[in-house]
């Protein structure tokens, strides 16, 4: 097991080596340049020419890598375009408020999937089952932005329940209910799409589950249903659910630049979105490491704990 | 069973929700109120109060020799106090300065007398000392930030007596006391920082700025919100609010839904949501013209605009009065010259293009373009098709490009109205590329005149004349136009220019258009300015 995981993570470094080379391309292939030279037109082009220089942008993009890698090597992620001050900075300032709506809404999914994903499974072809599965395709199909926005329409402006975005009262001291008030809107949209995998996957898993021996040997027994169920049934049947977090965490980060803008919640997600339309490269590149190396490690823990939680897999 | 069990896992879920609904709106509701204490009747400016203003961009910078972006500008206005600055009539009025500069015989020195009563936010006094700092650092070598070709004329800065300063050129350069609105800095703060270090001094430029400006900086929270205090010992007096926030939003359209349910107080209002705005009982809409113009670019250095009969077709089969009914709802005036009513330098009369289809047609026809078979003009057997490129995101320069598209097509000109991401866009436009047919585009512009920038021909290699406009006269008159001290003088110059450009057609001049803020009935002693969003937020006062 050790040497396992000594393997995977040393093959980590290769394919993060491989993601910076492919993201700095593209990077520099999309046409535009950094705001910070086009921002102003009553700036001279002589200043721009001299702040291009300085930022190094004028020489050939390998050397523009191999000076990004040798300072990232020295954990420096350089400074921001637009911002000035250092990236490992900005992302530390966002990095808990993404942190706390991916984990609210993997909590608001876990929730509410898992026991819809067993109660499909357990009334397999009844009409709750039907109700769910298309429930959960219905979350999975409707774009995040979409229901972002009307639900903010709903609850903000017409019921007027709930802000139309940011993550606190401005002006007010900060306070954990004020947080929670700004925060369920966008954790709830997050989670929709994450629900409907969840739900899919947990009804899968336990349908396999329920249909094994076991089950049919605790049923003999003359355990009532909701034992055989909840007690056999569930703690099997969540091991692939359970490492499918793993999974899920990168991609959230992807959803949630899309809900963090709806919502304008100051996370990584809308700080990266707001870094690709300025083209500032640094922030662009620090984001993008830092999602692959969530990729990587996600992928990981999600091995290494299917192994802790079922012990007939041996590596 | 299973079913109950089903029940009431949902309710659970509810419940979970509704509480926390239920619970964070009161809290939001009882802080949202900023409480006032002054009385109901609305007798004059009241002292107290906040409120809260929309921004849809993140500042950068709250240090004014380095910023380049209105988020930051915005603010610095509040934090920081200039020597003089532009009233709602754009002339320039003393802030910090006794009067305006006194201007010696030859044109090169320009004397200021400052307001003894001047204190920074941290209680020291604003002297000479500071303004002399604040300049020196532009002529700096190691000055990092964007205005370092802006001051090539000036020499130096003398300082007189504590409160008399002196700018000395080494030419003459009439535009040079519009140079005179940059907030001043404490010398006694910065003297002891790199100027080549100055521009990532976060630590005063972010964190804790001191200026001499109305309102002292509290606090930023990154993609969040900036608020200001009112200074106590603001040598106007102390603003009559309390407290202003500016909120950051993502886009206008979360600005506008946050007004609506009342989370703020201010926004700048787009043209596109004005009839939206004017729904709203709690609100009203002040409009001014703006210091702008919307044009579309003609690429003067790409057959067929290469031909200024074209151009002037091109012009007449536009329009611009349907433009403005339609995409503007009439809030706005039709274009004839790249200058803005409101400068003291636009001419009386300039050369007008009427709309006339027929007239185009006639010129057309005289530059050698007769309809083919399939209706498309044509000549030499090259079809007159084109492509129009606009900016994605900015729906009025959209509908401009699709709205003349159908228009040009009506007199067999086969126009493609395309949008694109703005980096790309800018790359395509800009120099080097300069692949672009036509530009749908606006220039907001400065409150001094100069064409130079735009329109001299040495500005086509590497400046902003991308559409590779050439006229020797206009090189030769806007040359020169700064070294004409006197005003007259120099507005008949440049309305020389004006009429070559309104001849020429190098552009084809849509419209001026209006600028729209929204503001909460509960506002008062508000201040419309053409070009600056916080004007005198000092005198703002709120009513409950």
């Amino acid at each position: 097991m050790i040497n396992y995981i000594i393997k995977r993570v040393i093959m980590m470094i290769p394919i993060l080596f491989g993601i910076s080379i492919l993201s700095f391309a593209i990077m520099y292939a999309a046409p535009g340049k950094p705001a910070i030279l086009n921002l102003d037109p009553e700036i001279s082009p002589e200043v721009r020419e001299a702040q291009a220089e300085r930022l190094g942008l004028n020489d050939p993009v390998p050397v523009q890598y191999m000076r990004w890698l040798g300072n990232v090597a020295q954990g420096d992620f350089g400074t921001s375009y637009s911002r000035k001050i250092p990236v490992t900075d900005m992302i530390l300032e966002r990095l808990p408020n993404t942190i706390l709506l991916m984990a609210s809404s993997l909590f608001i999914a876990a929730i509410i999937a898992i026991p819809f994903g067993v109660i499909s499974a357990t009334r397999q072809y009844s009409l709750t089952d039907y109700g769910v599965t298309v429930g959960s395709f219905l979350g999975l199909a409707t774009p995040n932005f979409w229901l972002g926005i009307m639900l903010i329409m709903l609850f903000s402006v017409q019921l007027g329940w709930t802000p139309v975005g940011g993550i606190s009262t401005i002006g007010a001291d900060f306070s954990i209910l004020d947080r929670l008030h700004h925060l369920i809107l966008p954790a709830f949209v997050l989670a929709t799409a994450d629900m409907a995998g969840l739900t899919r996957y947990t009804r899968s898993s336990m349908l396999e589950v329920i249909n094994q021996d076991y089950i049919r040997t605790a049923r003999a027994k003359g355990f009532r249903e909701r034992r055989v169920v909840y007690k056999h049934g569930l703690r099997n049947g969540l091991i692939p659910v359970i490492t499918m977090f793993g999974l899920m965490l990168p991609t959230m980060i992807g959803g949630s630049a899309i809900v963090e803008s709806v919502f304008n919640w100051p996370g990584i997600g809308k700080l990266f979105i707001d870094a690709t339309f300025q083209r500032d490269y640094p922030v662009i590149m620090a984001i993008t490491m830092f999602g692959a190396l969530l990729t990587v490690i996600g992928n990981l823990v999600a091995d290494i704990l299917y192994a802790v939680l079922d012990p007939r897999i041996e590596y | 069973m299973a079913n109950k069990k089903w029940l009431s896992l949902l309710g659970l879920a509810l419940a979970f929700m509704l509480v926390l609904a239920a619970c964070g709106g009161n809290g939001a509701s009882t802080d949202e109120e900023p409480a006032d204490d002054g009385t109901d009747e609305a007798a004059g400016p009241q002292q107290g109060g906040s409120v809260v203003l929309g921004t849809s961009g993140e500042p950068v910078t709250f240090n004014d020799l380095y910023s380049q972006d209105t988020a930051s500008s915005d603010i610095i206005k509040l934090i920081h106090a200039s020597l003089l600055e532009s009233n709602e009539e754009l002339e320039l009025v003393p802030m910090i300065a006794v009067d305006l500069p006194e201007v010696s015989e030859d044109g090169l020195e320009y004397t200021y007398t400052l307001r003894e009563d001047v204190v920074f936010h941290d209680g020291e006094p604003l002297t000479a000392e500071d303004v002399k700092f604040t300049y020196d650092i532009f002529l700096h070598e190691d000055y990092t930030g964007p205005r370092a070709g802006d001051f090539t004329e000036l020499e130096s800065v003398e300082v007189i007596d504590p409160y008399t300063v002196t700018f000395i050129l080494n030419e003459v350069d009439a535009s040079f006391v519009t140079r005179s609105g940059y907030g001043i800095l404490p010398k006694h703060i910065l003297e002891d920082v790199p100027v080549a270090d100055l521009e990532e001094h976060m630590e005063y430029n972010l964190d804790n700025p001191i200026g001499a400006g109305p309102f002292v900086f509290e606090t930023y929270e990154n993609g969040q919100y900036i608020e200001v205090s009112a200074f106590d010992d603001y040598f106007d007096g102390r603003p009559y609010l309390d407290k202003v926030t500016f909120r950051i939003f993502a886009d206008t359209n979360a600005e506008l839904l946050a007004f609506e349910t009342g989370e703020i107080d201010w926004m700048i209002l787009p043209a596109t949501e004005y009839k939206t705005a004017e729904t709203y009982d709690h609100a009203r809409i002040s409009s001014v013209l703006a210091l702008r113009y919307d044009y579309i670019g003609w690429n003067n250095n790409r057959a067929p605009f290469d031909d200024v009969r074209v151009r002037q077709a091109l012009t007449m089969a536009i329009d611009r009065e349907l433009l403005v009914e339609t995409i503007m709802d009439g809030r706005a005036e039709v274009a004839h010259a790249p200058a803005s009513p409101l400068s003291w330098a636009y001419p009386d009369g300039v050369t007008e293009f009427a709309y006339d289809p027929e007239g185009a047609l006639e010129l057309l026809a005289e530059a050698g373009w007769e309809p083919g078979a399939d209706g498309i003009l044509e000549k030499d057997g090259e079809k007159f098709s084109f492509e129009i490129l606009s900016n994605d995101g900015n729906v009025v320069r959209r509908d401009i490009g699709v709205i003349v598209q159908q228009m040009l097509g009506e007199i067999g000109i086969e126009v493609e109205a395309r949008q694109m991401e703005w980096g790309a866009f800018l790359d395509r436009i800009n120099p080097p590329n300069y692949d672009f047919d036509a530009v749908v585009l606006a220039w907001a512009l400065a409150l001094d005149p100069d064409p130079t920038a735009i329109w001299h021909s040495r500005e086509i290699e590497n400046g902003l004349n991308n559409i590779s406009y050439v006229n020797d006269r206009v090189d030769e008159l806007a040359g020169g136009n700064k070294q004409i001290i006197d005003q007259d003088e120099r507005a008949a110059v440049i309305g020389e220019i004006y009429e070559i450009l309104a001849e020429e057609q190098p552009y084809t001049y849509l419209f001026y258009p209006e600028q729209h803020m929204l503001l909460a009935n509960r506002i008062e002693g508000f201040t419309h300015h053409p070009r600056e969003n916080m004007y005198r937020l000092n005198e703002w006062y709120v009513t409950e």
